[in-house]
C-alpha cells in the first residue's frame, strides 16, 4: 500500500484571455456619470438600476475602481457646488428651507448612488481603504455646502437668531429646525458641536446673563424662582424638540449657571423675600422650588441648608432666651413643638425629605434647647399638664401622638437626668393627688423612656407606680381588718411609698386632728403587724382631704383640701376665731406653708370658708380668722386650690441642680473605671471622650467635671498617671 | 487602706540603698563595729529616754551642734538619708542607716559630708525620691494631704531653690484661690514635673489636655490672666 505512488491533482484556473476594449473604462463612466446626473436632476426613473449596478461591478472587478471613486467624487463635488450657489442665494428666511429641501435631495441622490455602486462599496473601499460611499456623500456635502464661507456663518446665525425669536416669545418653524439640527448630528457630532452648539452655548450664557440681571434687579426672590424655572424647563422642552438629546445637561448646565448660581447668596438672602422670609411666611411653594432649582447647582444645597440652620437657630435661640415665654412652661414647649411640626412639614413637603436638613434641624434643636437649662424641667411639666388635664376625653392614638412629640423634644436635651428629677417629682405629686388623667397615657410615657434610656433610668419611676398599687391593697386590707363601724370615723387612704423611689421632701410632720390621729395610729399598727421591721413616718405635705362643712343657712359643701388645710379648718369646728399665732401652734405647720394655706382659705374669691381680718391679700402674724358664716358656692364641691407643680423658685432650682451634680458624681466615676478597667492605660483626652460617650444618653459632662473625678480617682489610687508620658493614665488594679 | 500601705512600703523599699558603699568600702569588720558604736553613741546622746528615739527636742539641739537651722532643707536631706517615717523623730534605726551610709559618725564628720549630701540630692535621679519623701515626710497619721499653708513652706523649702521662679509663682497662686484647701501626692507630684517640663514664666508648651491636674491648668489660667493683664497696663 505505502508503494503506491500518490497523485497530485492540481486544477488550474480556466485560462481565456478576455478582450477589453481600452475604451472601455470611460466608455462605462461616461454611462454611470450620466446615471448621477440624472439622479441629482431627478431623473432617475429612467434609469435601470440593474445595468449600472453591472457596469459598476464590471469597472471594480476590471481593475477600474480608482477611476470610478475619482469620478464620483468630482461628479458629486461639482452637483453640490451648484447646491451650494443655490442656497447661497436663497433670500432671508427661505434659507432654511433650501438647505433642507437640497439636504433631502442630496440624501436620496445619496442613497441611489450607494446602491449602483455597491459592489465597490463592499470590495474596492475596504481593500483601498477609501471613504464608503455614504459617509463621503455626508463629507462632500459637509466642505461644500456647511463649511462654504458664505453658508457657514449664515447658517449659525440664523438658528441661532430664531432660537433667540422663540426665546423672546415668537413661534418657529420648530419642524426646520430640528431637520438643520439632525443635520449637523448626522454630519458627525463634532459638526454639530463646532458648527452650532459651541455658539449657542456662548450666546445663551450671554442671554441669560443679560435677563437674569433684570430679574434679580425687579423681581423678588419668589418670582425670579418661577422665571428661572420657567426658563429651564424651555430649554429643556427646547432640547427634546429640536437639539441633540446631548446637548440638554450642557444648556440646563449654562442656565443653572448664569441663573442660579450667580445670584445665590443674593437669592437666599434677599430682603423681605429671601428664604428666611419664605419659611417664616410659610411659602412653602416657593421653598420647594428653591430647592429643586438650588439642588442643581454645587453648593446650592448647603447654601440653602445653612441659611435655614442659622434661621432655625436663631428662632430657637430667642424662643428659648425668651423671658415673655419661659413665664408659661407649658406654652414654651408648645412653642418648640410648633416649631418643630413646623419645619417638619417644610422639610418633607419642600425638601424632599433630604436627610442632610432632617440632621440640620436636629442638631439645631439639640443646640437651642440645650441653650435654657430649665428646658428638662419645663418638658416635664408640659408632659404634667398634658397627663394632668390636656389629654382628658383624647382618644388613646392621640395621647400617643401628643407623647411621641415630646419624646422628640427629650431626644434633643443633653441632661436626661435633670429631666428625670423633675419628672419624677411631677409623677409623684400626680399619683399622690390622683390627677392623673389615664393610667394607660402614664405607663405609656414611663414604656417610652424606658427604651430611649434603659431599665435603669425608669426602675423607680415604675416603683412608683408598684407603690400605688400595693397601697391600694393594703387599704383594702386594713379596712376588711377592721371590724367596728367605720361610719363616724373619718375614712383614710393611705398611700405607703418607699423611700428612695419617691423623691425626698424631708418634712416635719404637723399636729394631726385627734380624729385622723387615731385612725392613723389604727392603721399603723395594722401595717407594721404586718411588715415588722418597717417604719412608717406621715408626710403631710402631701395628702389631701374632703371635708363636709355646714354653712350659715344650712347649706353643705365637700371641700377638698390639703391635709394642712385640713388640719387648719377642723380647728374651726371647736372654735370661731383663732389668731394666727394660735393656729401655728396647735397645728405646727412651717410658717411658709401655713401662710400660703391661709391666703388659699380666706383670700380667694368664692373659696373664702374663712374670714381674716384685718381684710387684705397678705397673711399677718397678728391676723384672726373667723369661720365664714356667710360663704356660698354654687357647686356643691369646692375645691380649694392647693399648690400645683409649678416651675421651681430660684433656690429649689439652685438644690435640684445641686442635687444632680451630686448625683453625676458617681455615674462619672463610675464610667472612668469601667473605661480604664478595659483599657489600663488611656490617655486624657479620649478618656474624656469615652465618659461622654458613655453617659452622653443621660447628661453630658463637663470636661473640668471629669478631670475632678480623675483626679479623685488618682488619690483613691485607683489610677496612677504615667511616669514618662504626660497625657496617659494607668490603671491600677 | 491596705492598697495604700502595701505602696508606701513599696516606694521606700526602692530608695536608693545606702549599703551599696559599704560593700565596696569594706573595712574590717572590727573598724565596722567600732563606726556602729560611735554612731550609737551619738544616738544616744540626743535621744529622749522614756521613748528610745531622738524626738523634736533632740532634733533640736542635734541641729544646733550642727550650727544649722531645724527648717534647714539640709535636715529634711538628713532625715531623707535615714529614711525617717515620722515627723521629728529619729528611730535609732533610722539613725544607723542615715549615718552609716554618710560615713559620718560624729557631729564634725556629718557637717562635713552635708555638701555631699546636698550634691547627692540634686542629682535628678534621686531629686524625684526626696521630693516625693519630703510630702510623706509631713503627712502625719493616715492623712493623704496636706494644708495649702504647710504645702507651700515644704514647696519653698525644697522647690524653691531649684525653681525659685515657679516656686513663688505657685505660691502665690495657692495662697490666693480658695477652691483647694489641701494639696494631695499626686498634685505635689506634678509641681515638680511641671517645673521640670514647662517652660516658665512662657508656659507656652503647657496643654491642659494632657493628663496635668486641674489645680496645675487653674495655676496656668492665672497666670495667662496676670500675664495678659499686665501687658494691658504697659500698653497704657
Amino acid at each position: 500500500m505505502s508503494a503506491q505512488k500518490k497523485r497530485n491533482f492540481k486544477i488550474e484556473a480556466f485560462k481565456h484571455r478576455v478582450e477589453v476594449d481600452p475604451k472601455y473604462a470611460d466608455k462605462t463612466w461616461r454611462v454611470l456619470e450620466h446615471a448621477i446626473h440624472e439622479i441629482y436632476n431627478h431623473n432617475a426613473s429612467g434609469l435601470s438600476f440593474e445595468e449600472l449596478y453591472r457596469n459598476a461591478y464590471n469597472m471594480v472587478l476590471h481593475k477600474y475602481g480608482e477611476k470610478l471613486y475619482l469620478g464620483l467624487v468630482t461628479t458629486m463635488t461639482l452637483h453640490l457646488k451648484e447646491m451650494c450657489k443655490s442656497v447661497e442665494s436663497a433670500q432671508g428666511g427661505s434659507f432654511l428651507e433650501e438647505l433642507n429641501r437640497r439636504w433631502g435631495d442630496h440624501n436620496k441622490a445619496l442613497q441611489m448612488i450607494r446602491d449602483i455602486l455597491m459592489y465597490m462599496d463592499r470590495t474596492f473601499v475596504p481593500i483601498n481603504h477609501k471613504t464608503p460611499v455614504h459617509e463621503l456623500g455626508l463629507n462632500l456635502w459637509r466642505d461644500n455646502i456647511i463649511h462654504c464661507s458664505k453658508i457657514q456663518t449664515r447658517l449659525q446665525n440664523t438658528l441661532l437668531d430664531l432660537i433667540h425669536r422663540e426665546r423672546t416669545g415668537e413661534v418657529i418653524n420648530r419642524g426646520l429646525m430640528r431637520n438643520i439640527t439632525k443635520m449637523l448630528v448626522d454630519l458627525g457630532s463634532c459638526v454639530y458641536q463646532d458648527n452650532f452648539e459651541k455658539h449657542f452655548l456662548e450666546v445663551s450664557a450671554d442671554f441669560y446673563r443679560v435677563e437674569s440681571q433684570q430679574f434679580i434687579d425687579n423681581c423678588d426672590c419668589g418670582e425670579y424662582l418661577k422665571k428661572a424655572e420657567r426658563r429651564l424647563n424651555e430649554e429643556i422642552e427646547r432640547v427634546s424638540q429640536y437639539l441633540d438629546a446631548k446637548s440638554e445637561t450642557k444648556i440646563t448646565y449654562v442656565v443653572e449657571k448664569e441663573m442660579i448660581d450667580n445670584h445665590m447668596q443674593r437669592l437666599v438672602h434677599m430682603e423681605n423675600s429671601g428664604l428666611v422670609n419664605m419659611l417664616m411666611d410659610d411659602k412653602y411653594d416657593d421653598v420647594s422650588r428653591m430647592y429643586n432649582l438650588f439642588r442643581r447647582v454645587p453648593e446650592g444645597l448647603s447654601t440653602i441648608r445653612e441659611v435655614m440652620t442659622a434661621h432655625l437657630r436663631e428662632t430657637g435661640r430667642q424662643l428659648v432666651t425668651d423671658a415673655d415665654k419661659l413665664k408659661d412652661p407649658v406654652d414654651f414647649v408648645q412653642h418648640l413643638l410648633d416649631v418643630r411640626y413646623k419645619f417638619d412639614k417644610i422639610i418633607t413637603t419642600a425638601f424632599n425629605n433630604d436627610k442632610t436638613f432632617q440632621n440640620a434641624l436636629n442638631s439645631s434643636f439639640e443646640y437651642f434647647i440645650n441653650l435654657n437649662n430649665r428646658s428638662p424641667e419645663f418638658i416635664s411639666l408640659y408632659v404634667d399638664d398634658k397627663l394632668r388635664k390636656g389629654l382628658k376625653g383624647v382618644s388613646e392614638e392621640d395621647v400617643e401622638t401628643v407623647l411621641d412629640k415630646v419624646m422628640m423634644l427629650f431626644r434633643y436635651l443633653q441632661e436626661k437626668d435633670v429631666f428625670e428629677k423633675y419628672y419624677k417629682q411631677h409623677l409623684a405629686k400626680r399619683l399622690l393627688s390622683g390627677k392623673t388623667v389615664s393610667d394607660d397615657a402614664e405607663r405609656s410615657m414611663i414604656v417610652k423612656l424606658k427604651t430611649e434610656c434603659g431599665y435603669q433610668f425608669t426602675s423607680k419611676l415604675e416603683g412608683m407606680f408598684t407603690d400605688m398599687k400595693t397601697s391600694q391593697d393594703t387599704m383594702q386590707g386594713f379596712y376588711a381588718s377592721q371590724s367596728f363601724d367605720t361610719g363616724e370615723s373619718p375614712t383614710l387612704a393611705v398611700q405607703v411609698l418607699t423611700t428612695g423611689s419617691w423623691p425626698a421632701q424631708p418634712s416635719a410632720p404637723c399636729n394631726l386632728p385627734a380624729e385622723i390621729l387615731s385612725v392613723c395610729e389604727r392603721f399603723r399598727a395594722f401595717y407594721l403587724g404586718t411588715h415588722t421591721g418597717r417604719r412608717l413616718s406621715w408626710q403631710t405635705n402631701m395628702g389631701t382631704a374632703d371635708l363636709k362643712a355646714i354653712f350659715g343657712k344650712g347649706q353643705k359643701h365637700e371641700l377638698n383640701v390639703s391635709t394642712y388645710q385640713m388640719c387648719i379648718l377642723m380647728l374651726f369646728n371647736s372654735s370661731d376665731c383663732l389668731g394666727y399665732k394660735e393656729i401655728e401652734e396647735a397645728t405646727e405647720i412651717p410658717s411658709a406653708d401655713l401662710k400660703r394655706c391661709l391666703q388659699s382659705l380666706a383670700c380667694v374669691k368664692a373659696k373664702n370658708v374663712l374670714r381674716k381680718e384685718p381684710m387684705s391679700k397678705d397673711i399677718g402674724e397678728d391676723d384672726a380668722f373667723y369661720f365664714n358664716d356667710k360663704f356660698t358656692s354654687k357647686f356643691f364641691k369646692v375645691k380649694i386650690g392647693t399648690v400645683v407643680a409649678q416651675k421651681e423658685s430660684e433656690p429649689e432650682k439652685l438644690e435640684t441642680r445641686q442635687r444632680v451634680e451630686e448625683d453625676r458624681k458617681p455615674q462619672i466615676e463610675a464610667a472612668i473605671v469601667r473605661i480604664m478597667k478595659s483599657r489600663r492605660v488611656l490617655d486624657h483626652n479620649n478618656i474624656v471622650a469615652e465618659v461622654t460617650k458613655q453617659l452622653q444618653s443621660r447628661f453630658l459632662p463637663n470636661p473640668v467635671v471629669i478631670k475632678k473625678r480623675i483626679e479623685s480617682l488618682i488619690e483613691r489610687e485607683f489610677l496612677e498617671r504615667d511616669k514618662t508620658d504626660r497625657k496617659l493614665y494607668r490603671y491600677l488594679a | 487602706m491596705k492598697r495604700s500601705s502595701s505602696r508606701r512600703s513599696g516606694v521606700s523599699s526602692s530608695s536608693s540603698s545606702p549599703g551599696s558603699c559599704d560593700l565596696l568600702r569594706s573595712g574590717s569588720s572590727k573598724a565596722v563595729s567600732k563606726e556602729t558604736e560611735r554612731i550609737d553613741q551619738l544616738f544616744y546622746t540626743y535621744m529622749d529616754k522614756p521613748s528610745g528615739m531622738i524626738d523634736p527636742e533632740g532634733i533640736e539641739s542635734f541641729c544646733s551642734d550642727l550650727e544649722v537651722d531645724h527648717t534647714d532643707v539640709r535636715i529634711l536631706m538628713l532625715a531623707w538619708k535615714m529614711q525617717a517615717e515620722r515627723q521629728g523623730y529619729f528611730t535609732l534605726e533610722e539613725w544607723r542607716k542615715g549615718l552609716k551610709a554618710l560615713h559620718a559618725d560624729s557631729i564634725s564628720k556629718i557637717k562635713k559630708v552635708l555638701p555631699d549630701l546636698e550634691r547627692e540630692v540634686r542629682r535628678p535621679t534621686s531629686f524625684m525620691d526626696f521630693y516625693s519623701y519630703s510630702f510623706r515626710y509631713c503627712l502625719t497619721e493616715k492623712q493623704k494631704s496636706i494644708d495649702i499653708e504647710s504645702a507651700c513652706e515644704l514647696l519653698s523649702v525644697v522647690l524653691g531653690y531649684l525653681f525659685r521662679h515657679q516656686v513663688d509663682k505657685l505660691v502665690e497662686y495657692l495662697k490666693n484661690q480658695h477652691e483647694y484647701k489641701v494639696i494631695n501626692m499626686d498634685q505635689w507630684m506634678s509641681f515638680l514635673r511641671f517645673c521640670n517640663e514647662i517652660n516658665f514664666p512662657s508656659l507656652e508648651n503647657y496643654d491642659p489636655n494632657l493628663a496635668w491636674p486641674l489645680i496645675l491648668d487653674n495655676f496656668v489660667d492665672w497666670m495667662r490672666e496676670k500675664q495678659n493683664g499686665s501687658l494691658g497696663l504697659k500698653s497704657f
